[in-house]
């Protein structure tokens, strides 16, 4: 599993653990970078690729849990894999509800350590995929004019063009005109696309206006 | 009586042999023709002779009887009592007078002799009732010593004892910490093996990343194997041994089995260990259970502190010729005075866990060795503890 184009980070204080991570990690081929405290994780620099965090729960100053906080309020949205020396339960449980993937208690097997790596690199990939389509819709989306975007809404609203042309208070023929626009602006094939597109978009969707009609 | 009798036999035995010396005297000076002077002389002898011998009785019988001898055969007319030349009488009563003078001066003598000889015996005697007086107290003394030594030698292995407990109770309450210390190296020897297994199992081999990865095992083996040592010569019971010893190397041994403990609760902890100190003559183990307790204490001492960092200080240095000391300052809650000196008293304890025998335990430990340890706040926050131990010179 040649895979360069991901990058794993350990941050863990103790230099022997750091180092043999670090080998089994390199072995499958991956990327690895590491750091023996959270402060140090955060203030690096690092590259745009898929990536994931090998992190011990037990750091001196910040703690792991601390820096999966600081992430989130960073919106790093980096998939942590905790190691720790106890293991105890509650700490997991916090852990784990604050979105770590894995939780692993050293020693741990190195396939289970590579497994959660590979499980978290493609939720990362995943997750980057999601985001980067969110941003070229977010960029056509843009594009589009205050009427265009008004139809675009109530259209993925289910309104008619009747319906809709009434109340913008314009033509039926101007409705099709702009929805037109929407669907080739928009890249959208179909009806059903569209809606998708809205829902991923988060935008405020129109009040259905169907029972309205009756 | 029986006394009596043997002073007259005495006393007759003394006039006998008197007698008989001078007829002898007589015998001899009447044959030699001697005049008066002569003669004179020749029974004075006897006379200082029987003075001499301590024969006061004798002594007058002789010079009498030599009065007479010398008026009967030495002046004319001789054979007579009587005395023509009134300068023979003359020479004769001065011979008696001599005689006698002789006799009491000899008898005083004696007699001062005596008392002195009396009194040098009660002195002696005297003497040997003190020096037995002074030999009994001398036992007596040395029994309270022996009885004290063994008191002071029951005492201390009272201590000692106490000391292990009390070691065996913080590693009691360092469990977590230390068996963390331990699993940490482990880990990465286990980790470590995965990895060489994966390398051995490459179809292309990679001798080199094998022994690199093997001598990193044997170097986190041995890590896990030294924090076992210490914690086993911790735990196990043995009679303080008095070596010459590195106080740096205490403090890095202590500070190799607290430092989890230390992180974990957010303690920050710098080390200022002065190079090239002399050598401190001391227990190992028990040196280390000072620095230990003194460093939890500090920890326990920051747990209630939020609003500042968590910063530990120890150190070391020779503030004077003869003694080093050892300093461990924490930014925590800090004591006032009232409390500084109970700190160190047996159960004294500000903290809700805890005998509070750490302190007073550290401070026999630190008097044992000649040394002391005391406390005193910091100008802004917390409080210093420090103790010195001699050095082995």
């Amino acid at each position: 599993m040649k895979d360069a184009e991901a990058i794993v980070f350990v941050v863990d204080d103790d230099s022997s653990i750091r180092e043999a991570i670090e080998s089994l990690v390199k072995l499958v081929g991956l990327r690895v970078e590491t750091f023996g405290t959270a402060q140090e994780f955060l203030r690096a620099e690092r590259p745009d690729l898929p990536g994931c965090v090998v992190l011990d729960v037990e750091l001196p100053g910040l703690s792991g849990l601390d820096l999966q906080r600081e992430l989130a309020a960073h919106e790093i949205k980096l998939p942590i894999i905790f190691i720790t020396g106890y293991g105890d339960i509650p700490m997991s449980v916090r852990a784990m509800k604050a979105g770590a993937l894995e939780f692993l208690t050293k020693p741990f097997r190195d396939q289970d350590l590579l497994d959660a790596i590979q499980q978290a690199l493609e939720r990362d990939r995943t997750a980057r995929q999601h985001s980067r389509e969110n941003a070229e819709l977010r960029k056509r989306f843009d594009a589009l004019t205050t009427r265009e975007r008004e139809v675009m809404s109530l259209v993925a609203g289910g309104w008619l063009n009747k319906q809709i042309g009434f109340e913008l208070e314009i033509s039926e023929i101007t409705v099709k005109i702009h929805r037109g626009r929407v669907m080739n602006k928009m890249g959208a094939q179909s009806l059903a696309e569209l809606v998708r597109m809205t829902e991923k978009l988060e935008l405020p969707k129109a009040k259905d206006q169907s029972l309205k009609t009756r | 009586m029986e006394r009596n009798q043997t002073g007259f036999w005495r006393l007759a035995a003394q006039c006998l042999a008197g007698g008989i010396a001078l007829a002898l005297v007589t015998l001899v000076a009447f044959k030699l023709q001697v005049n008066l002077t002569i003669a004179s002389l020749l029974y004075l002898t006897v006379v200082v002779l029987m003075a001499f011998m301590d024969a006061f009785v004798g002594s007058i019988f002789v010079s009498v009887i030599s009065v007479l001898c010398l008026d009967y055969f030495f002046t004319q007319p001789l054979f007579s009592l009587r005395m023509a030349d009134p300068l023979n009488i003359v020479a004769v009563i001065v011979f008696l007078g001599t005689a006698l003078l002789i006799t009491r001066v000899m008898s005083q003598r004696k007699r001062a002799e005596a008392a002195l000889q009396q009194v040098l015996g009660e002195l002696e005697s005297k003497v040997q009732e003190r020096t037995a007086e002074l030999a009994k107290s001398n036992d007596d003394l040395r029994g309270q010593i022996l009885e004290r030594q063994r008191a002071e030698e029951a005492l201390q292995k009272a201590q000692a004892e106490l000391a292990h407990v009390s070691r065996l109770m913080t590693l009691g309450e360092l469990t977590a910490s230390i068996s963390h210390e331990v699993n940490q190296p482990i880990a990465a020897v286990v980790t470590n093996g995965q990895v060489c297994l994966r390398l051995l199992a490459l179809e292309t081999p990679r001798p080199e990343d094998v022994r690199t990865t093997v001598e990193r095992m044997v170097r986190d083996a041995h890590r896990a194997s030294e924090v076992i040592q210490r914690i086993r010569a911790l735990a196990k019971r043995t009679e303080p041994q008095m070596v010459s010893l590195d106080i740096n190397d205490v403090i890095r041994e202590a500070i190799l089995l607290v430092q989890r403990e230390v992180l974990s609760h957010g303690v920050s902890l710098q080390t200022e260990l002065a190079s090239a100190l002399p050598p401190v003559l001391g227990d190992r183990i028990q040196l280390q259970q000072v620095v230990i307790n003194l460093l939890i204490n500090g920890v326990e001492a920051m747990a209630p502190v939020t609003d500042r960092p968590r910063d530990m200080l120890i150190r070391s240095q020779q503030p004077e010729a003869g003694q080093v000391l050892v300093a461990v300052q924490d930014t925590g809650i800090g004591i006032d005075s009232e409390t500084a000196e109970r700190l160190f008293s047996a159960f004294f304890t500000t903290k809700p866990s805890g005998m509070g025998m750490g302190l007073s335990i550290s401070r026999s430990i630190i008097r044992a060795h000649g040394g002391r340890l005391w406390v005193s706040p910091n100008p802004d926050h917390g409080a210093a503890f420090q103790f010195t131990v001699p050095t082995n010179a």
